[in-house]
């Protein structure tokens, strides 16, 4: 393994992935290559329905694909196995996941939320209560850890939820359409300090988006179109 | 520190932060607890009666009663032997049989048991169902002084007979009254002492009787004939005129006697009754015509065990010697074991059977609990259908947390989607709702034991309150006298085994229940595809 390869956190290879639809086989993503090295950022634009969150999908084994290989760093995965447990508590840990519905949990109140992450990745809540709070604190949101999520803003939320993701450490984060439900000023706020605290925090992002300025803020673009990726 | 995160999701999700506790799980838990709490209520109120059953029985037949498999002629060497073993208490021989009684046109058969006086109430607490029997006569210018019945008044012309024999016959023992002269309130309004009738025995004549005080402490017992005239004072107390007359009593009040201050007594002799045997009628067949047993009402006595008898006759063993014809026979014997033997039914089984070897075989004795085994099974039966009964409350609860399980996982698609995004397995994300229904089951068990415990504690008030509005002040008495509940003992869970048994197993049998129901919510949770899941609208 050279050390090119080293650096490479997450990779695909011939990932193909197709849906029945009234008894006829739809193809969506065919032979999908991708590679996201250490502390870069990617991202993935196309029109609706082509296939982008189903490819974040793949990469994070919440379905098995048709057929494809699947890198999540040493870690060489037979995309078209059907995920099991042991990948769950591996994805726990390696990967974070930013939706554009937020997804908070109503009965929990913002600090709680985003210590979820470190339960479910079996981490010491003491330890990451700390660098919880102060990614809340650089997200805006320090003085709402005690609210519940139905009190805050949707640019507040989608904050959280950003922490949420980064809060224990993954080595990359899958954003879909991050920003999908803010209006262009919040929503680029919220993409400064998406793209910002990956940077700083040397976490490999994939965004994938509709907004080509925010595509463009990536280190590496790429256009999904005919189940293809097209890097730009 | 680590933390199981569907557990502390599910405690999360019944209590939310930032809200004090949500409505479904208030309901959720109310309903297990009520649930719980009716079937310790019941099951303990069964157990109650079931113990009281026994209590009863045991005071009205003993520990064990021995009856012989073939004539005993020497039954005084069975009973030396039985009253020679160390275990035993008590031993109480007893003839029995039907008689017919008589008190002018009015005739009833009881049920008759002769006894011996001096160990009669030895093994059956005859005093006491004399005491349960008593009935004061309430006058508006009158007070019963008539003193409760003992054995120590039964005699071979004495007879105890129950409230049902003495209401069909019309018959009562002696009874004695305070008058009080309506026109001289003074002597009832104020307290100079307590006047009281230590012995009334059945003998007693009917007349009247005066206490008068010549100064403070001097005073004269006369009967209203002036047959009968006796000075005495308070320090001497009255005289004892002998069997046949009243006994009194007289204790100083908080204001001294004076001079001039009467007291009168009216005394009713205890009624006769004409007794008949079987006996009597095989001698009528040939020609021989014997007049009928004369004897008195000594007192009326009332079993607690309402198996026993409703129509009975207590009387001396010589008496049913003689009303049978027969000479120092025996039907039986009562039995008390001492009372770290009785306690244990297998234990008390054992020596039963020891005893029977003892007794060479020519008795067969019978421990209470085989005597009445019929009874017992009844009860129990009785506790196996409520508990039948109530197991679908416990169900229906089940199904409704189940359904509310089920309507949460429907609500939170996207959540469960995102859990499993975020790392968690999908058959971690099941057991949120297990833990969800084991936690509901948990609450609503401990609360519905501590609102049993209140139930049993408050039982008497509150069965008080009930029955006062259904029966009013006046139906207490009809209903407690089919229904006893306030002499019910039902022991709380720290007193009895028993009592602690039926309250882990209805809290365990919540729990299970409420975490069944959760298995099928989990179930479908589980099987959910996370990509599908954070699809969906």
């Amino acid at each position: 393994m050279s050390n090119n390869d080293r650096n490479i956190v997450l990779q695909a290879e011939g990932l193909c992935k197709s849906f029945s639809v009234v008894g006829e086989k739809l193809k969506v993503l065919e032979e999908i290559d991708l590679k996201l090295k250490k502390s870069s950022s990617l991202s993935i634009r196309g029109d609706s329905g082509c296939g982008k969150t189903t490819l974040l999908n793949l990469l994070a084994r919440l379905e098995p694909a048709d057929s494809g290989l699947l890198h999540w760093g040493a870690k060489i995965i037979n995309a078209q196995d059907k995920p099991c447990s042991k990948e769950a508590n591996w994805r726990a840990k390696y990967i974070g996941v930013v939706y554009q519905s937020y997804y908070l949990i109503p009965e929990l109140t913002v600090l709680e939320n985003v210590m979820m992450s470190v339960r479910l990745s079996k981490l010491s809540l003491t330890n990451y209560k700390e660098r919880a709070l102060q990614l809340l604190e650089e997200m805006g949101v320090g003085n709402k850890c005690q609210q519940i999520p139905t009190k805050l803003s949707g640019g507040e939320r989608q904050r959280v939820a950003i922490a949420r993701a980064l809060v224990n450490n993954p080595v990359v984060i899958l954003a879909d359409e991050p920003t999908g439900n803010l209006d262009e000023r919040t929503g680029g706020e919220v993409m400064d300090l998406l793209l910002n605290t990956c940077s700083k925090e040397g976490t490999s992002l994939i965004l994938v988006t509709h907004n080509p300025n925010y595509a463009r803020a990536t280190e590496q673009s790429s256009f999904l179109k005919d189940g293809r990726l097209i890097y730009e | 520190m680590k933390s199981a995160w569907p557990l502390f999701l599910a405690w999360k999700q019944l209590f939310p932060s930032q809200r004090k506790v949500s409505f479904f799980s208030l309901l959720a838990i109310i309903g297990v607890a009520l649930g719980v709490n009716v079937m310790i209520v019941v099951v303990a109120f069964m157990q109650g009666f079931q113990q009281k059953f026994r209590t009863d029985i045991i005071d009205s037949q003993g520990h064990a009663r021995a009856v012989p498999l073939h004539r005993q002629l020497d039954w005084r060497e069975s009973v030396e032997t039985i009253k020679g073993k160390s275990q035993v208490s008590k031993v109480t021989p007893y003839l029995q049989g039907h008689l017919l009684v008589q008190n002018r046109d009015y005739n009833a058969v009881p049920f008759s048991m002769g006894i011996e006086p001096t160990d009669g109430n030895g093994v059956l607490p005859i005093n006491e169902f004399l005491k349960n029997g008593h009935i004061v006569i309430q006058g508006y210018d009158s007070k019963d002084l008539t003193p409760v019945p003992t054995t120590q008044t039964l005699e071979d012309d004495v007879v105890f007979i129950t409230q049902q024999v003495a209401n069909r016959l019309g018959v009562r023992p002696s009874t004695i009254l305070q008058i009080y002269d309506l026109n001289k309130s003074e002597n009832n309004s104020i307290s100079k002492g307590d006047i009281t009738v230590v012995r009334l025995d059945p003998f007693v004549k009917s007349g009247e009787w005066v206490i008068e005080f010549s100064n403070d402490q001097n005073f004269t017992l006369r009967n209203a004939l002036g047959t009968i005239e006796r000075h005495a004072s308070l320090v001497s107390g009255p005289p004892d005129l002998g069997w046949g007359y009243p006994k009194f009593d007289i204790k100083e009040g908080d204001n001294p006697f004076a001079s001039g201050d009467i007291y009168k007594f009216q005394v009713f002799r205890s009624s006769i009754l004409e007794v008949y045997s079987p006996s009597m009628i095989e001698n009528a067949k040939s020609d021989e015509m014997a007049p009928p047993r004369e004897v008195r009402v000594g007192g009326i006595f009332e079993v607690p065990w309402q198996g026993f008898h409703a129509d009975a006759l207590f009387g001396t063993r010589r008496f049913m010697e003689d009303m049978r014809g027969e000479v120092d026979v025996c039907d039986g014997f009562f039995i008390k074991f001492k009372s770290e033997f009785f306690e244990d039914e297998r234990r008390l089984g054992q020596l039963c059977t020891k005893l029977e070897d003892d007794l060479d075989g020519d008795w067969s004795v019978m421990p209470w609990f085989v005597e009445n085994a019929w009874f017992f099974d009844l009860l129990k039966f009785e506790e196996y259908l409520m508990v039948l009964i109530m197991i679908p409350i416990g169900l229906v609860a089940a199904f409704a947390i189940a359904i509310a399980l089920m309507t949460t996982v429907l609500r939170k698609i996207r959540e469960i989607g995102l859990l499993v995004a975020m790392g968690g397995s999908r058959f971690a994300v099941g057991t949120i709702f297990c833990f969800q229904g084991f936690i509901i089951g948990s609450m609503g068990a401990l609360l519905g034991c501590a609102l049993a415990l209140l139930f049993i504690r408050y039982r008497d008030s509150l069965m008080n309150f009930i029955v006062t509005r259904i029966a009013g002040e006046e139906g207490q008495a009809g209903v407690t006298q089919f229904y006893d509940f306030y002499s019910l003992d039902v022991p709380y869970p720290w007193e009895s085994e028993q009592s602690l048994s039926t309250f882990l197993t209805f809290i365990l049998f919540a729990i299970l229940v409420s975490t069944v129901a959760g298995l099928l919510p989990a179930w479908r949770a589980a099987r959910m595809n996370p990509a599908e899941a954070l699809r969906s609208e």
